[in-house]
């Protein structure tokens, strides 16, 4: 499966990436709130290529967050595996995976402590791990944050800063720790469209410099259109994966691919998918209130 | 060179600079404010704007006309020139953190008007709006991107600090509110409010001398005795079993607090960071809590030799209620995603404890030890009544028993002020440990 | 508190004061059984001696009228707090002149503890009784009125707007957005309260009762304690001490009951 990666600028880590390919293998995932078994995951299979942009396009409690939990480590699978680079995550014989700095998760209302200042929140990571102590931690949180154009916020709390600028700080604390994916639950949700067209070229600049997998949920599709390699769609709840959509665009991206005839053409191929599955959703919740 | 502008003219830069690249996220007053600071400057053909090597005060928006720019060696080898139209930014070079020379040759190829902005004006401008940082960042992205230049050549000045945040320091902010607190009606009313209560308290008992009014004290009496030299019934300011009994007291308090915040805290963390331990401790806890505290003095004198140690244990067992209970919700107040973003950021079951569970569970922990303080006081004076000597309470109960009712007054008086000064200093070291959340709330709490 | 419980949690409930009840009863005999007292625990009485006199007490009458009387004292006054403390906290909540006027003397009277004005009331309130219930009063009364403001105050000033957006009357408005809006934290105060309420009326029963046994007055399970204190008869304060724990564990449970009532709209699936 080849990938339209386009003409890249700016440096990337090592060439070719290796690492961070996500294998999600015929998975179930049944609640069991008070003995009512609700299915929220319905053997789902997915591969998802390493330094891969993947959107997961769904409308709201599908189940699509029950997958980036699997993966994270906060909920269990009922069946079925997910691999990470052929190492298997969780699956028969370890329903639950452990969470860790390998797929770090950017979380939709943001999770930056708000007792830590902004560079012992970035820092956390690798001096939580006993990776590096805290003087080098903090020389490369700087370094980090500086290249992020987020430099002057380090001795701020999170309380003192507008959300937008909190999810960027949240974005470099994950990949301060070199992970192999970034998991990222809706993450733009609550931000108004202005910032978020700024989130977005943020994102893909940090993307071009580190090649993560990212893991990306979201309800947006012009988001999900703008961001990925490959966009997946989601049905509703049990949530499965109903149309795969490859981006041709090329990266790197910037504002202008928005209003690029391609563009349209992608979100005329989707919309209609998307649009049933969210009517669905919605008749689904009517009757269950 | 530069020159008045008109209203329309105004409006029209109001535009511009709105649709520039680097400003299109601020607001509209900011707009307004970098408007107001920028001059009008005009340009005949053929005229250089400046050159290389030249100082960089100011950052240019193009009006009308066009201009040649002419990156100098260090710039990329391909597309060394520009051509800038009407609505577009060049001179950031004076937005520079190492150098504030200019990089360029800006050449006016016709009648060319511009916007001029002094670039350290601009950077205060910005700091005052919430979207500064982000300005900054687009200005770094137009520079690599639309002129091509390295990643160095970016690197921008940091909006000035102190601005940035709306940073207030404590005291400040204190004087501010403090200040806006005397222009308001509030502190006058208050002492309306004063003013009625003791006012009729001393008419009520001391001029009317209505019906069971005027059994009791009034403030008058109250006053002259706290404060007389030779107190008619041997308690006032000036002797020294009055401050012995203040002492006694807060003596007993502050052994009674300590105990319990030290047991209690740790209790309380523990009940709420694991489930095992809080299954097995908490149905005991439970169970005694509902017993009023002053239910226990008498099985406390039984239990403990002598007056000090029943009177202590008991201001100790109600504050501990308090602290443990609160330390174990504030425990449980903890959102569930600060775990989990703990854990994928490779913490450690410990590691967690002390650096979520502790500092989450603080703003409950001290809400409930201020409560364990007013807690405190109340059994403290409930036990001394009962069976103590020395203290306030046993004042207040001795001074009702030996018919000295001024004293009453006076030691009930006093203790709300004591009670309240230990109160407030529990509250003051909670602010203290808990900056983060002192800014947060100065300034309303953000999105 | 005594919710129904998943196994396990259940389970080491039953266990944990299994073992405290076990170790008390040992404790308690350790002069008889091990040879040595352990200190605190040793001057306890016995739980068996505790259920024991408890089974006699049971068919006591004036055991029941103890408690008879403490339980009305803390209702009178506890009713007293909240006919009182809710219009008052309401009235200071809505009208800021009100608020600005009278809060700080409340806040500056809060502090003093409500014992520490039993002598004053008694000296003022012609019976015994009502200046225990006055005492009641005013400790439950500063919780109750603290949490009505709190609760106006943290009413979503959106409901406000909406309303008068939909041409609302003031006095609409208070009944229809104020009131529901406040009835939560009326109960979590209520609840607070009542805790309070006991704790007074068993320190003033204690005190007032043991001053003036002669008017007649006085009684009630504080006094009850008391009593058996002074005549030696210890495992009956453990008695008292724990009718007042279930005395009081009830009424509170009463009210939290009735506040999930009145507040139905808090009840989430």
């Amino acid at each position: 499966m080849s990938l339209a990666w386009g003409k890249v600028t700016g440096e990337s880590r090592n060439g070719a990436v290796e690492k961070g390919a996500i294998r999600i293998d015929d998975v179930v995932k049944v609640y069991d709130p008070d003995g009512a078994a609700v299915l929220a995951v319905d053997h789902c299979t997915l591969e998802i290529q390493p330094g891969e942009i993947c959107m997961i396009v769904g409308p709201s409690g599908c189940g699509k967050t029950t997958l980036l939990n699997a993966i994270a480590g906060f909920h269990s699978l009922t069946s079925g595996a997910i691999y990470l680079d052929d190492e298997m995550l969780c699956g028969p014989g370890k329903p639950t995976a452990n969470p860790g700095p390998d797929r770090v998760v950017v979380f939709q209302n943001g999770a930056l402590f708000p007792w830590k200042t902004i560079l012992d929140n970035v820092s956390f990571g690798p001096v939580m791990q006993g990776r590096l102590d805290r003087k080098a931690a903090n020389e490369k949180a700087r370094q980090m944050m500086s290249d992020a154009g987020l430099s002057g916020t380090e001795d701020n709390y999170p309380g003192e800063l507008s959300s937008g600028v909190r999810r960027r700080v949240e974005i470099v604390r994950a990949l301060m720790n070199d992970p192999k994916v970034l998991l990222l639950d809706e993450p733009y949700r609550a931000l108004d469209s202005l910032t978020k067209s700024v989130m977005h070229e943020a994102l893909l600049e940090i993307y071009y410099k580190n090649r993560v997998t990212i893991f990306f949920i979201t309800h947006d599709l012009e988001e999900a259109i703008f961001l990925g390699h490959r966009v997946v769609i989601m049905t509703t709840r049990p949530c499965k994966p109903k149309k795969i959509l490859d981006v041709d665009i090329p990266h790197p991206r910037d504002y202008s691919v928005l209003t690029a005839p391609r563009f349209r053409e992608l979100m005329e191929e989707t919309i209609e998918a998307v649009h049933e599955e969210a009517r669905k959703a919605f008749e689904a919740g009517e009757r269950e209130g | 060179m530069t020159a008045a502008r008109s209203v329309e003219q105004r409006g029209e830069h109001h535009q511009l600079l709105k649709a520039a690249m680097p400003f299109q996220v601020v607001s509209s007053e900011t707009i307004q404010k970098i408007a107001d600071a920028a001059r009008l400057v005009s340009f005949n053909p053929g005229t250089m704007i400046y050159r290389r090597g030249e100082r960089a005060d100011d950052v240019f928006v193009i009006v009308r006309g066009r201009v040649e720019h002419t990156l100098g060696p260090g710039g990329s080898e391909t597309n060394l020139v520009r051509l800038l139209q009407p609505g577009e930014v060049f001179g950031w070079a004076a937005l520079l953190k190492t150098q504030r020379i200019r990089l360029a040759d800006s050449l006016a190829l016709e009648e060319t008007q511009c916007l001029a902005i002094d670039g350290r004006a601009l950077l205060r401008i910005l700091g005052s709006d919430e979207s500064g940082d982000v300005v900054m960042s687009r200005f770094a992205t137009m520079i690599k991107r639309d002129f091509h230049a390295p990643d160095w050549m970016a690197d921008l000045r940091p909006i000035p600090h102190e601005v940035r945040a709306r940073q207030l320091s404590g005291l400040s902010l204190t004087m501010f509110r403090i200040s806006a607190w005397l222009r308001s009606p509030r502190p006058y009313l208050m002492f309306v409010g004063f003013a009625l209560f003791i006012g009729f308290w001393h008419l009520a008992s001391e001029v009317w001398k209505l019906p069971r009014f005027s059994e009791l004290p009034g403030p008058v009496a109250v006053i002259q005795e706290w404060t007389s030299k030779n107190p008619v019934y041997g308690i006032s300011i000036y002797t020294s079993d009055y401050y012995l009994d203040i002492g006694v007291s807060i003596r007993r308090v502050a052994i009674g607090f300590s105990l319990a915040t030290a047991l209690g805290i740790p209790l309380g963390l523990f009940l709420g960071w694991s489930r095992t331990f809080r299954d097995y401790v908490f149905p005991v806890f439970e169970l005694l809590r509902p017993i009023p505290i002053l239910a226990w003095v008498p099985l406390a004198i039984v239990m403990f030799s002598g007056l000090e140690t029943p009177v202590i244990f008991l201001t100790f067992l109600a504050s501990f209620y308090a602290t443990a209970l609160n330390t174990m919700l504030g425990v449980e107040s903890i959102d569930e995603t600060y775990f989990r973003a703990a854990y994928c950021l490779g913490a450690g079951r410990w590691k967690v404890f002390r650096h979520v569970v502790v500092p989450g569970a603080l703003p409950f922990i001290f809400t409930g030890l201020q409560i364990s303080m007013g807690v405190a006081w109340f059994s403290l004076v409930a036990a001394e009544m009962v069976s103590g000597r020395y203290g306030l309470g046993y004042l207040i109960m001795n001074s009702y028993t030996t018919v000295r009712y001024p004293t009453i007054i006076i030691g009930m008086i006093t203790l709300g002020v004591v009670g309240y000064a230990t109160s407030a200093l529990v509250r003051i070291v909670g602010d203290y440990l808990m900056q983060w959340r002192v800014r947060e709330l100065s300034l309303g709490g953000t999105s | 508190m005594i919710r129904a419980a998943r196994g396990p949690t259940l389970r080491r409930g039953i266990v944990s004061i299994a073992v405290f009840l076990v170790l008390w009863e040992i404790g308690s005999n350790s002069k008889a059984w091990l040879g040595f007292t352990i200190p605190l625990v040793g001057a306890i009485p016995a739980p068996s001696d505790v259920v024991v006199v408890w089974a006699s007490l049971l068919h006591d009458g004036g055991y029941w009228q103890s408690c008879f009387l403490s339980v009305l004292r803390v209702l009178a006054g506890f009713f007293a707090a909240m006919i009182i403390g809710i219009p008052f906290g309401l009235a200071l909540a809505i009208n800021r002149t009100a608020y600005a006027t009278w809060f700080p003397t409340f806040e500056v009277l809060r502090p003093i503890p409500p014992l520490a004005w039993v002598p004053a009331s008694i000296i003022f309130w012609p019976t015994q009784e009502l200046s225990i219930t006055f005492v009641t009063f005013l400790g439950a009364f500063f919780t109750i009125v603290l949490n009505v403001i709190g609760g106006a105050r943290s009413i979503d000033v959106r409901y406000f707007q909406a309303a008068r957006s939909m041409g609302s009357s003031s006095f609409d408005i208070f009944r229809r957005i104020i009131l529901p809006g406040v009835l939560p934290s009326i109960a979590v105060g209520a609840a607070v309260g009542m805790g309070i309420t006991w704790n007074v009326v068993v320190a003033a029963e204690m005190i007032s009762g043991g001053a003036s046994q002669a008017t007649g007055a006085g009684g009630g399970l504080g006094f009850f304690i008391w009593n058996s204190y002074v005549g030696g008869s210890y495992p009956q304060i453990v008695v008292g001490m724990i009718s007042i724990g279930i005395a009081g564990y009830l009424s509170s449970e009463l009210l939290r009951k009735l506040g999930q009532r009145i507040t139905p709209w808090l009840r989430t699936h």
